[in-house]
C-alpha cells in the first residue's frame, strides 16, 4: 500500500501534491490542486485515479487489463462530455499505459460528514421517514441518468450505490453523477443494457435490502421517462430492453445451486 | 407419514430471543445460543448428513454447552468423526442424479455406522439432533440421503434440522478460521457467490450469471478427458503447475460483469482451443500450431490460463465487494476453495488492502457432513427444529439469502 503510494508521488514528481483519499476495489482515488496544463487555475481541485498494479494477476492479464479499463474509461468520458443531459466527470488527462486518470472532482459531504455517494445517502435516509419524497426524487433522476445513457448506446458495466456519486444543489436536492466507467463500453446490444439493469437492481437488493423494492421501482420509473424523452412514449426500444432484463432475471433465477 | 416427537422440542423461540441480554456484554451484543438445554445437560451432539452432490459426507460434532457464559461469539466445536465417500464418474463424464444417488444408497448406512464407532457412540439415540441437506443440489441424490434422516429421526426420536447447504459452507469456515464477519467466496462445482451478513441473512452481493466455476472447470477436464479421481479440479491444478511459465500466456475473454461474472464464454473458447489441439495442425486452429507442425501450446498451458483468469476474476468481484460493503477480511469456502492458487492469489490482494484472507484445507472445504452438523446444531440451538415431516422435503433451489439467520446479530 504504501509503496504504491510512495510510486505514485514519484511518478507525479513534487510539483504535484498528492492526498490519498480512498481505496476503490481497482483504483486509488488521489485529490490534489494542480492542473497537468493550465497552471491558471489554481482554485480547483482534482481527482487523479491510479490503477495500480495487481500483484495478485498474472502480469501479462494485469497489463491488457489496466491498459484497456483506462483507456477505456478515458474514450467514454471524454464522448460523455459531448452528450447531452449526462452527468459524469470531465476528463482532464489520462496515460492509459501507466493508469492515471485526471478528472474533475465531484461529490461532497452528507449532512454526516460520510463522502456524497448514493450508497451513504441511502443510508443516511433510511431511518429518517420524511426523507421518502427526497430519496425517490435522487433515485428517478439516477435512474434517468442511466437511461440517457442507454439511450446513447452506452452501458455503464458496474452499477452499484456506490459508483454513484451525489452533488447537493440547493437545500435537499441532490443531483446524481455517475462514476467509475472501466466497465463500461459502447454498445448497441439490448442483452449489455439488460445485464446492466440487472446488476444494479441486485447491488440495490444486496446493499439496501430494506427498501429495495421501492427503491428499484423508482429508478425504473426515472430509467422509463428517460426513454420517453429520448424515443416518445411507449417506445419498442424501451420494451425491448424491459423484456430483456426480465430475462436475465429469470435467468438468475432459474440458476441451479448445486455444490 | 408425519412426525410424532414435536411435543420432544420447546418451541419457545422468543423465549429464547428474550433471554438475549444485550447491554450486559460489552464486548459484541451477541445472540445467546445456549436457550435449549441438550440431552446430556453438559453439551450437544449432532450428526450431520450430506449428499446435495457427488459427496456423501457424514459427521458428528459435539458444542460445549455454557449458560453461564453466552457472550462467546465461536461455538467451541469439536469434531468427533468427518467420513465422506465420493462418486467417482468414469474420464470424460459428469455425475449423472440416478447413479450418484445409488451411490448414496448404497454408502450412507455403511458412513454412518463408520460414524458412530469412530466416536464410540452405540446409537443415535444420545444424539441432540440430526441435520440433513434441504437443499441446493441435485433433487435424487438429496431425496435418498433425507429418507436416511426421516427413519433415524423416528427410530430414535431425534429431531431433525433441515440446512442450507452453503449456511453449512460458511458456519463451519467461520468456526475453523475464526473469521467474525467476513467478505465471502464461496466457490464450488454449483456455486458461485460473494457474499455478506448483514441484518440477519448473509447476502448475496456478486455472483455468476451463467455457470458455476466448478462446473466450468469439471466440464474443460471432461474435455480434456482428465481423470475425475480425486477431482477434476484438483488434477486441472497439478496440470497447470507444469506448464512452462516463461511462454506467453493463451490469452482467454475476461468477464467481470460490476460484481457479477459469467464463465460460459470462457468455456466455450477454451474448449475450442483444446479440441483444435487435438485435431492437430491439418485442420484445428493453425495459430496453435508452428509452420512444422509442432504445437505451441499444451494442455498444461490451457489448464493454467483457464485457472489464472478465472481466479482473477473471482479475486477482482471480491475485492469489488470488498472495497462497497468496507470490510477487510475474506473467507473462502466451497470445493473450488481449496485450490492452493486461488488462495495465493486472494492473499495477495488481502495484503495490498491491508486485510486478512482466511481458508481452509480439504477437509473441510470440500463438502462434507461436519458443516451441516455445525450450522444445523446453531439452527437447533436458537429453536429452528423440522416440526413436521412435510417440512423435510428437499429443494434444488433454495438461495443462501433465503434462510434467517438467527444465531448472529
Amino acid at each position: 500500500m504504501d509503496e504504491i503510494v510512495t510510486g505514485v508521488e514519484h511518478y507525479l514528481t513534487e510539483n504535484v501534491p498528492v492526498k490519498l483519499i480512498s481505496q476503490g476495489a481497482e483504483a486509488l482515488v488521489f485529490e490534489t490542486s494542480v492542473h497537468p496544463y493550465n497552471p491558471n487555475k489554481t482554485d480547483e481541485t482534482y481527482i487523479i485515479k491510479y490503477r495500480p498494479q495487481k500483484a495478485y494477476r498474472h502480469p501479462q492479464i494485469d497489463k491488457t487489463l489496466t491498459k484497456h479499463r483506462t483507456l477505456g474509461e478515458s474514450r467514454c468520458l471524454a464522448k460523455l462530455a459531448t452528450m447531452s443531459g449526462i452527468n459524469a466527470p470531465q476528463l482532464i488527462a489520462c496515460d492509459p499505459y501507466n493508469g492515471y486518470i485526471w478528472q474533475s472532482k465531484i461529490g461532497g459531504l452528507l449532512p454526516n460528514g460520510e463522502f456524497s455517494n448514493l450508497k451513504n445517502y441511502l443510508w443516511f435516509n433510511k431511518n429518517d421517514p420524511y426523507s421518502t419524497i427526497n430519496v425517490e426524487n435522487v433515485l428517478i433522476s439516477v435512474g434517468k441518468q442511466i437511461g440517457i445513457l442507454h439511450c446513447n448506446q452506452y452501458v455503464h458495466g458496474d452499477l452499484t450505490s456506490s459508483n454513484i456519486v451525489l452533488e447537493k444543489s440547493g437545500l435537499n436536492n441532490w443531483i446524481p453523477f455517475l462514476i467509475d466507467f472501466g466497465l463500461s463500453s459502447y454498445s448497441t446490444l439490448v442483452e449489455d443494457k439488460g445485464v446492466d439493469l440487472y446488476v444494479l437492481e441486485r447491488a440495490i437488493l444486496s446493499t439496501h435490502s430494506s427498501f429495495a423494492e421501492n427503491y428499484n421501482k423508482w429508478l425504473l420509473k426515472g430509467y422509463e421517462s428517460a426513454y420517453n424523452e429520448f424515443y416518445g412514449a411507449k417506445s419498442s426500444e424501451l420494451v425491448q430492453v424491459l423484456k430483456k432484463f426480465e430475462e436475465v432475471r429469470l435467468r438468475g433465477r432459474k440458476r441451479s445451486m448445486i455444490g | 407419514m408425519y412426525s410424532c416427537f414435536t411435543h420432544l422440542i420447546p418451541t419457545n423461540r422468543t423465549a429464547t430471543q428474550s433471554s438475549t441480554n444485550k447491554t450486559k456484554y460489552h464486548k459484541l451484543s451477541m445472540v445467546n445460543i445456549n436457550g435449549i438445554k441438550p440431552k446430556n445437560g453438559s453439551y450437544y451432539l449432532c450428526l450431520g448428513l450430506e449428499g446435495s452432490a457427488n459427496k456423501l459426507g457424514v459427521g458428528i460434532i459435539k458444542q460445549s454447552y455454557n449458560p453461564d457464559f453466552p457472550e462467546k461469539e465461536f461455538t467451541d466445536t469439536e469434531i468427533l468423526s468427518n467420513i465422506r465417500n465420493t462418486y467417482i464418474s468414469p474420464p470424460g463424464e459428469g455425475f449423472m442424479p440416478r447413479d450418484t444417488a445409488r451411490h448414496h444408497r448404497n454408502w450412507i448406512v455403511r458412513l454412518i455406522r463408520e460414524s458412530l464407532d469412530e466416536c464410540g457412540l452405540k446409537d443415535l439415540s444420545a444424539v441432540d439432533c440430526i441435520c440433513f441437506t434441504r437443499g441446493p443440489g441435485m433433487g435424487a441424490p438429496l431425496y435418498s440421503v433425507v429418507v436416511v434422516a426421516r427413519a433415524l429421526s423416528l427410530l430414535y426420536q431425534v429431531p431433525l434440522v433441515g440446512v442450507n447447504h452453503c449456511i453449512g459452507h460458511i458456519e463451519m469456515g467461520r468456526e475453523i478460521t475464526h473469521a467474525a464477519n467476513p467478505v465471502v467466496l464461496y466457490v464450488s462445482g454449483g456455486n458461485t457467490q460473494v457474499i455478506a451478513y448483514s441484518e440477519n441473512r448473509y447476502r448475496i452481493f456478486g455472483e455468476t450469471l451463467d455457470i458455476a466455476i466448478g462446473n466450468c472447470l469439471d466440464r474443460f477436464a471432461r474435455t480434456l478427458k482428465i481423470s475425475n479421481y480425486p477431482s477434476p479440479g484438483y488434477n486441472i491444478e497439478q496440470l497447470a503447475k507444469k506448464s512452462d511459465r516463461s511462454k506467453e500466456l493463451v490469452e482467454l475473454p475476461y468477464t467481470v460483469k460490476g460484481m457479477d461474472l459469467s464463465m460460459s464464454g470462457i468455456l466455450a473458447f477454451v474448449d475450442r482451443l483444446a479440441k483444435d489441439l487435438f485435431k492437430g495442425p491439418k485442420s484445428g486452429n493453425k495459430k496453435l500450431f508452428s509452420k512444422s507442425g509442432e504445437p505451441l501450446v499444451t494442455v498444461e498451458d490451457l489448464c493454467y490460463s483457464l485457472q489464472e483468469h478465472l481466479f482473477s476474476m473471482l479475486v477482482e468481484i471480491t475485492e469489488r465487494a470488498m472495497a462497497h460493503v468496507g470490510s477487510s477480511q475474506v473467507l473462502i469456502v466451497g470445493g473450488v476453495g481449496c485450490n492452493v492458487r486461488l488462495q495465493e492469489m486472494m492473499g495477495l490482494m488481502c495484503r495490498d488492502r491491508k486485510g486478512m484472507c482466511y481458508s481452509t484445507d480439504e477437509r473441510f472445504c470440500i463438502d462434507n457432513g461436519v458443516m451441516i452438523a455445525q450450522a444445523g446444531l446453531l439452527q437447533y440451538r436458537m429453536g429452528d427444529v423440522v416440526q413436521d415431516f412435510k417440512d423435510t422435503v428437499v429443494t434444488q433451489k433454495f438461495r443462501t439469502d433465503e434462510v434467517y439467520v438467527s444465531w448472529r446479530d
